[in-house]
C-alpha cells in the first residue's frame, strides 16, 4: 500500500517545482504537503540511506558546519541527502529528501547530512535513526528570553536519552558540558587549545556563564570567543572535559590555518568563529573515518559561501554584502570589516519581519562600539531597512559621529549612498529579510557598471 | 561637573536583551548635559550604599535567577523602600517589575513571594504577550507617547486601585492584555514590561530620570540636547505600530 508515498513524492516534487518557478525558494511548503498527504514519508525516504546519517545543531555555525561536511563528503566520492541553507525544520528536511529520491522514492543515498534547527532536534529523532548529533555551541540568539534556550538544550539531552547515538560537543561552551554526565552517552569533544587572539577580559555577551550544574558563576582563564574559552567553577569543580580533537597553532590571518591533533588544516575562510566551524566539521568526519588527505583538500577548496559573505565589483570598487542576524555574529563581521584598514563606508538594513526576529533589542547587545572605535576609517555609516531609527540610535549611543550617520530607510537609496562617494569599499550589512533585495540591487549596480564601462572601452577603441 | 552615580542591581542574573542600552543611554545623556555618569554593579551580597546613589535600575531575568535575587534583595527592602518614598529615580524592567509586587505565580502553580512594595501581583501564563507596544504616558505634566517592546508571560493586576500606571494603553498588551494599564509609576519610580530597550528611543522618560537624579542633586543640566535621530526612531517604530505591523 505504497500509493499515499508516491502520491506524496509527486506532490512535494510539483510544489517545489512551482515554488521555483514563482521565484521562491520552495524550502518549506513541499515538505509540509506531502507530510499531510503520508506522514511516515520523511522514516521512509531515511530508510534509503545506506551508511548513515548525522545531524548538525547548534546556535551558529550549522550552515558553514555542513556545507563543509558535505565537501568531505563529496570528496570521497559518496552520495549524500543534504538539505540547503536555512531549511532546517522538518518540513525543510521532508523537502530535501523529496527532491534528492526519485518518483518511485527508492533512490539510495550513502550518507544523511542534516543541518537541524536546535528545536526540531527531539522531532527528527523520532523520524530517523541517526549516528552522530554535532552541537556547535549554544548561544542566546534573539529569540531567547527568560530560558528558552534551557529549555532547548534540556530537549535535546532528553531526545537522546537512552539511545545509542555519538555526541560530538564544543569543549569551551560551558552550556554543553553536561551531556555526558547527564546523558551517559558517548561524547567526543573538540576544542582549542591556548591561541593569540585569546581575551583574559571579554567585553562581549555575558549569557551562559554560569554553572549549569550549581549555577555559580563560572571563572574564566580566557575567551576565546564569546563564552568559548577556559573556564572552571569554583565552587563544584565542573570545568572544560577534555579534548579529543584538539586544535592548536591557530592562526587567523590572512586565512584561517591550525593543527587538528596532528593534522594541518588551512583554509581560505576567516574569523574564529570560522575556525570554530573548520574545527567541528574535522572532528565529525575523523568520527565518521574519513581519510586525513580527504579532509585537508575537502576544507582548504571549500570557499565561502554566497550571501554569507559575497563579493561585488561596481566601478572598481569592492562591495561586500553579509548577513547579520545576531549580536555575536554581529560583532565577528563589525570586527572583520574594522581590521581592513581602507576608506569604507558601512550599510547596515535591519528588519524587523518575523524570520528576522520580531525583537530588535539585540541589536544593544551587539559591540557597535567596535565600529566606533575605528570611525576615522569610516566616512558614513548608512542605516536602513523597516527600523533604520534603531540602528542609527544604537550607533549613536555606540559613540559614532552622529554628523555621519546617514538615515536612508529605502534599501535602494541607502546602498546608493553607501556605494558611491570617495569611499575605497563599502560594506553592506544586513539582517535575514533584507537580504535578498539588497543582493538584487547590488547584482543590477553590478550589471550596469560592468556594461557601462564596456561601452566607454567600445567608444574608445572606435573613436 | 558633577558625578551621579547609578545602581546597575544583578547584571549577571538579571539582564535580558537591551538592558544594556537603558544603562547606555543614560551614561551617554549624562555627558552630554556636562555631568559624569558612574554605573555601579550590585551584585548578589553586595551592600548597597544609599547615600551615594542617584538611582537604581533592575532588568529582568528568568524564575531561577528572580528567585536568587529575591533573598538578597529582601534583605535591602525597608532601606530600598524608604529610599523610594523619598523620591530615588528608579527604573524596574519586567521580572523586577513584578518583584515589586506582593506575588508571583508562575504557570505551573509555583509561588515566589515579591517584596510587596505594591499592593499588585503577577499571574504567569504559558502563552506570552509578545510585541511592538505603544503608550501614552503622562511625564512632566505632559502626555507623551511611548514605544517599547514586551515579552512576558506574566499577567499583572492591581489590587489597589490608588495605583498609578506608568501609561495607558494605544496598541499592545500591557501590564494584562485586559485592562489597558501598563507598568506602574510612584514618585520617581518607573515599573515597566517595555524593553527594546526602554530609554533610548524614548529621550522624554531617559530625562524623567536624569531631571529627578539632577534635581535631588541640586545640580543643572546643559542646554537640550539633539534628540533627531532619537526622535526619528520613535516615530518610525510608532508608525510601524499604528500601520498594525
Ligand atoms: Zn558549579
Amino acid at each position: 500500500m505504497k500509493i499515499r508515498l508516491y502520491l506524496a513524492i509527486l506532490a512535494g516534487k510539483m510544489a517545489i517545482f512551482f515554488s521555483r518557478l514563482a521565484g521562491n525558494q520552495g524550502t518549506n511548503f513541499p515538505g509540509r504537503l506531502a507530510r499531510r498527504i503520508y506522514p511516515p514519508i520523511l522514516t521512509e525516504l531515511a530508510g534509503n540511506i545506506l551508511r548513515e546519517t548525522v545531524i548538525i545543531t547548534g546556535t551558529n555555525g550549522k550552515t558553514t558546519t555542513s556545507n563543509m561536511m558535505a565537501e568531505i563528503i563529496k570528496e570521497n566520492n559518496f552520495s549524500y541527502v543534504h538539505n540547503r541553507a536555512g531549511a532546517n525544520m522538518i518540513t525543510g528536511i521532508t523537502t530535501a529528501f523529496i527532491q534528492a529520491t526519485n518518483l518511485s522514492g527508492k533512490r539510495e543515498f550513502d550518507y544523511g547530512l542534516l543541518e537541524v534547527d536546535e528545536a526540531n532536534v527531539p522531532l527528527l529523532l523520532q523520524e530517523i535513526p541517526v549516528k552522530a548529533l554535532l552541537i556547535t555551541n549554544f548561544f542566546r540568539d534573539q529569540l531567547d528570553r527568560f530560558g528558552e534556550l534551557d529549555n532547548t538544550i534540556n530537549i535535546i539531552k532528553e531526545a537522546v536519552q537512552d539511545t545509542d547515538i555519538e555526541l560530538i560537543l564544543n569543549a569551551d561552551d560551558p552550556l554543553v558540558s553536561h551531556f555526558q554526565n547527564q546523558t551517559g552517552l558517548n561524547c567526543w569533544y573538540f576544542g582549542f587549545d591556548d591561541t593569540v587572539y585569546d581575551d583574559i577580559a571579554s567585553a562581549e555577551s555575558r549569557e551562559g556563564r554560569h554553572c549549569v550544574f550549581c549555577g555559580h558563576e563560572l571563572v574564566y582563564e580566557r575567551f576565546h570567543y564569546a563564552q568559548l574559552g577556559k573556564y572552571s567553577c569554583p565552587q563544584c569543580q565542573n570545568q572544560n572535559p577534555a579534548r579529543d580533537f584538539s586544535a592548536h597553532g591557530l592562526n587567523l590571518s590572512p586565512a584561517i590555518s591550525f593543527q587538528v591533533n596532528n593534522l594541518p588544516i588551512q583554509s581560505p575562510y576567516q574569523g574564529f568563529y570560522n575556525a570554530y566551524n573548520i574545527l567541528a566539521a574535522v572532528s565529525l568526519a575523523k568520527r565518521m573515518g574519513f581519510p586525513d588527505e580527504t579532509i585537508q583538500t575537502a576544507i582548504s577548496s571549500y570557499h565561502p559561501q554566497a550571501g554569507r559573505m559575497e563579493k561585488f565589483i561596481i566601478n572598481g570598487k569592492t562591495v561586500l554584502l553579509i548577513l547579520v542576524k545576531n549580536p555575536t555574529g554581529l560583532n565577528q563581521s563589525l570586527v572583520a570589516l574594522t581590521q581592513e584598514t581602507a576608506n569604507k563606508n558601512v550599510f547596515m538594513a535591519l528588519n524587523d519581519n518575523a524570520a528576522d526576529g520580531r525583537d530588535i533589542s539585540w541589536i544593544w547587545d551587539a559591540d557597535l562600539e567596535i565600529l566606533a572605535n575605528r570611525q576615522e576609517d569610516i566616512n558614513y555609516l548608512i542605516c536602513s531597512g523597516l527600523r533604520s531609527g534603531d540602528i542609527a540610535v544604537r550607533a549613536k549611543y555606540a559613540g559614532f559621529d552622529p554628523a555621519r550617520i546617514v538615515i536612508k530607510t529605502r534599501l535602494q537609496e541607502g546602498i546608493a549612498r553607501a556605494v558611491e562617494g570617495s569611499n575605497d569599499t563599502a560594506y553592506i550589512l544586513s539582517t535575514y529579510t533584507a537580504l535578498f533585495t539588497c543582493r538584487q540591487i547590488l547584482l543590477k549596480m553590478q550589471t550596469k557598471a560592468k556594461r557601462q564601462s564596456n561601452q566607454s572601452q567600445y567608444q574608445r577603441q572606435s573613436g | 561637573m558633577e558625578s551621579l552615580v547609578i545602581a546597575y542591581m544583578y547584571p549577571n542574573l538579571m539582564n535580558l536583551y537591551g538592558d544594556r542600552g537603558n544603562m547606555v543611554c543614560l551614561e551617554k545623556r549624562i555627558g552630554w548635559y556636562g555631568h559624569q555618569c558612574e554605573v555601579r554593579t550590585v551584585n548578589h551580597n553586595d551592600r548597597l550604599d544609599f547615600q551615594r546613589i542617584d538611582m537604581l535600575f533592575m532588568g529582568g531575568g528568568s524564575d531561577r535567577e528572580q528567585g536568587l535575587v529575591y533573598n538578597d534583595l529582601l534583605v535591602k527592602a525597608d532601606k530600598l523602600m524608604q529610599e523610594i518614598e523619598d523620591g530615588l529615580p528608579a527604573l524596574f524592567v519586567c521580572g523586577a517589575y513584578q518583584l515589586l509586587g506582593t506575588s508571583y505565580q508562575s504557570h505551573e502553580g509555583t509561588v515566589l513571594n515579591g517584596l510587596g512594595f505594591f499592593d499588585l501581583h503577577t499571574l504567569g501564563q504559558k502563552e506570552r504577550l509578545i510585541g511592538n507596544i505603544l503608550l501614552e504616558s503622562e511625564l512632566e505634566g505632559e502626555l507623551k507617547t511611548v514605544v517599547g517592546f514586551e515579552n512576558h508571560g506574566g499577567r499583572t493586576y492591581f489590587d489597589d486601585e490608588q495605583l498609578k500606571p506608568f501609561g495607558t494603553v494605544v496598541k499592545g498588551y500591557g501590564n494584562n492584555g485586559e485592562d489597558g494599564r501598563e507598568g506602574i509609576r510612584y514618585k520617581n519610580l518607573i515599573g515597566t514590561y517595555l524593553h527594546g530597550p526602554l530609554l533610548p528611543k524614548n529621550p522624554h522618560v531617559a530625562d524623567f530620570l536624569i531631571k529627578a537624579m539632577a534635581q535631588r542633586r541640586g545640580i543643572t543640566l546643559s542646554e537640550p540636547l539633539d534628540d533627531t535621530i532619537e526622535n526619528f526612531a520613535h516615530q518610525q517604530v510608532k508608525n510601524r505600530i499604528l500601520a498594525g505591523k
